[in-house]
């Protein structure tokens, strides 16, 4: 009995010289930092090649032209409803529901790369 | 209530009916009626894109409208009578 409390006493009292502040605080960091969204979020330039990548896919687009500030109207003559078509194929590639209001903004390369990389939920 | 009278439907109003036909037609579960539907949805808005009269747009669009609800309603239908096997051209290489 007195061996197995000297014991007992000898395991535990390493385990309480680890516990000080100091180690203590970036394991629970990483713990917060598990709830956080922006944790494994896209890097803006995964999002502009995922862009580009579709809209250069798109039937009607000169792959040659498309730049990350391009205007999908003005600069690659599309129309309104080829506008349409691409935030369908950018919601599909991103797996989003872009709200009918926002997917009506969305007519350049620009702001549809700034509308995804501010998206928490754009896989 | 749009189809009364000849008040043609605003640009907004069209692209907004575009756009839900485009989402109904990806809920279809089975590829060839989802690939016709969106073919179908494209195809339609393609050919009347210059229609000027406004009593012919407000009847494309308010058939438009129609056509979205049997959309919507097959959809429904069929997601209950979904095939079993998918299509081989679901079947992504990986």
């Amino acid at each position: 009995m007195a061996l197995r409390a000297a014991v007992l006493r000898h395991i535990r009292l390493p385990v309480q010289t680890l516990t000080p502040n100091a180690s203590r605080a970036p394991s629970q960091l990483s713990l917060l930092r598990l709830f956080s969204s922006h944790d494994d979020h896209l890097t803006k330039e995964e999002v502009i090649d995922r862009v580009l990548d579709v809209v250069k896919s798109f039937p009607k687009v000169d792959p040659s032209k498309v730049t990350p500030d391009v205007h999908f109207q003005k600069d690659l003559g599309l129309d309104s409803l080829d506008n349409v078509e691409i935030v369908m194929a950018l919601e599909e590639e991103f797996k989003l529901e872009i709200p009918d209001k926002e997917a009506d903004k969305i007519d350049s390369c620009n702001l549809a790369i700034e509308y995804i990389y501010n998206h928490p939920m754009a896989g | 209530m749009a189809a009364s009278g000849v008040v043609a439907p605003t640009r907004t109003e069209v692209l907004q009916l575009y756009r839900s036909l485009l989402r109904v037609a990806r809920q279809f579960s089975d590829y060839n009626i989802r690939e016709y539907s969106k073919r179908r949805t494209i195809d339609a808005f393609r050919d009347n894109k210059n229609l000027t009269d406004p009593s012919q747009v407000s009847a494309a669009f308010s058939d438009g409208k129609a056509q979205l609800e049997v959309a919507k309603r097959q959809a429904l239908v069929y997601s209950l009578y979904a095939p079993k096997v998918k299509s081989i051209m679901d079947i992504k290489p990986s």
